[in-house]
């Protein structure tokens, strides 16, 4: 299936895009996803993403068909998801 | 918003002035009373706080405690609208204090030359019917945060960065709080950022529409919500958001 991801803050920076479109295997989790979107980004899009252990930061937000992902944000389902909204944590005043 | 805001009646002044909004539904002269008995804090007072202020002062909000530390520089100036130019090198607080009381001097300013830390968060926070935070920095949005969902006070959390914003209308007990959002310090947050003005102060006047519904008892505060609003391609959205029950700060309201 094809999924919309929308990168916010830093990441739209990193990316130089603030949307792309992505194909997602059946059954592919987001950590699934987010990795193979490190191969295409590079190391700065995997800093924003991960912590030192390779899981999903706490700070980043994910956001799916507009609602906030709760949980476990590595193993959410994408099935039936057409965006993917991640938001890193901005402050600028 | 009923604890703190003493009963206030309009006068015929106050009619003259903000005679526009007082059509607006929902505001009226019931809404216009709460405001002008409110009491609003803002964290910083450059290009986030600065037209948030001066859009708080226009609706009329009857006290501002503006909070700020050190003195202005030149590169504030492409954002700072409340400042100037001849207060280069004086104190930020000051100049923003006297661009308000010249646009509205019928409004109480009161400034704090520092920014909101440990010593002062209680006091301040205390003194405030409505906190906004416009600070660059997360350890200081964080005490904002705490000491709010503490008091029970309502915070506006406004950020923006390059040509991106957000605001999160914050309701301790109610709402999602900063922390639930964001359980640490995020590490890749920078003290400098990209910022075009502009941007900045359609952020702070999205922040100042969502306190000013608040304060008056309007309808529509977007609670439970971040509204994200990308100047860029001209995309805003409003995502829901939910309270964390692990939440350090709020969890146990």
């Amino acid at each position: 299936m094809t999924l919309t991801m929308d990168y916010t803050g830093q990441l739209a920076s990193v990316t130089g895009v603030a949307e792309e479109q992505v194909e997602v295997g059946e059954g592919e989790c987001l950590l699934d996803v987010l990795k193979a979107r490190l191969a295409v980004h590079g190391e700065k899009f995997g800093e924003l993403l991960f912590d030192d252990e390779g899981g999903i930061r706490s700070t980043l937000l994910v956001v799916l068909d507009g609602e906030q992902a709760t949980g476990d944000k590595a193993s959410v389902s994408l099935s039936g998801v057409k965006v993917v909204m991640l938001m890193t944590p901005i402050a600028g005043g | 918003m009923e604890s703190q805001q003493a009963a206030y009646e309009l006068s015929d002044r106050d009619r003259e002035i903000y005679g526009w909004q007082l059509d607006v539904p929902g505001l009226g002269e019931r809404g216009q009373a709460k405001l002008r008995s409110s009491t609003a804090l803002i964290s910083r007072v450059g290009g986030l706080g600065g037209p948030l202020a001066l859009s708080l002062a226009a609706a009329g909000i009857g006290k501002l405690i503006l909070v700020h530390g050190g003195e202005l520089r030149p590169d504030d100036l492409n954002r700072q609208i409340l400042m100037r130019h001849d207060y280069l090198g004086k104190k930020r607080v000051d100049a923003a204090a006297e661009t308000l009381r010249q646009f509205n001097p019928h409004i109480e300013v009161e400034t704090v030359a520092e920014n909101f830390n440990e010593d002062n968060a209680a006091d301040l926070v205390a003194r405030a019917d409505i906190v906004f935070d416009a600070a660059p920095l997360f350890e200081e949005r964080f005490l904002m945060n705490r000491e709010c969902v503490a008091q029970r006070k309502p915070l506006i959390d406004c950020a923006m960065f390059n040509m991106e914003g957000q605001v999160i209308p914050i309701v301790p007990g109610e709402t999602a709080c900063l922390a639930c959002l964001y359980p640490e310090v995020p590490e890749h947050w920078k003290r400098r950022f990209p910022v075009v003005g502009a941007v900045s102060a359609v952020i702070a006047n999205i922040g100042a529409i969502e306190g000013i519904k608040l304060l008056a008892g309007m309808s529509g505060v977007s609670l439970n919500r971040l509204i994200y609003f990308d100047t860029l391609v001209m995309k805003l959205q409003k995502v829901e958001i939910a309270r964390n029950p692990d939440c350090e700060i709020c969890g146990e309201l």
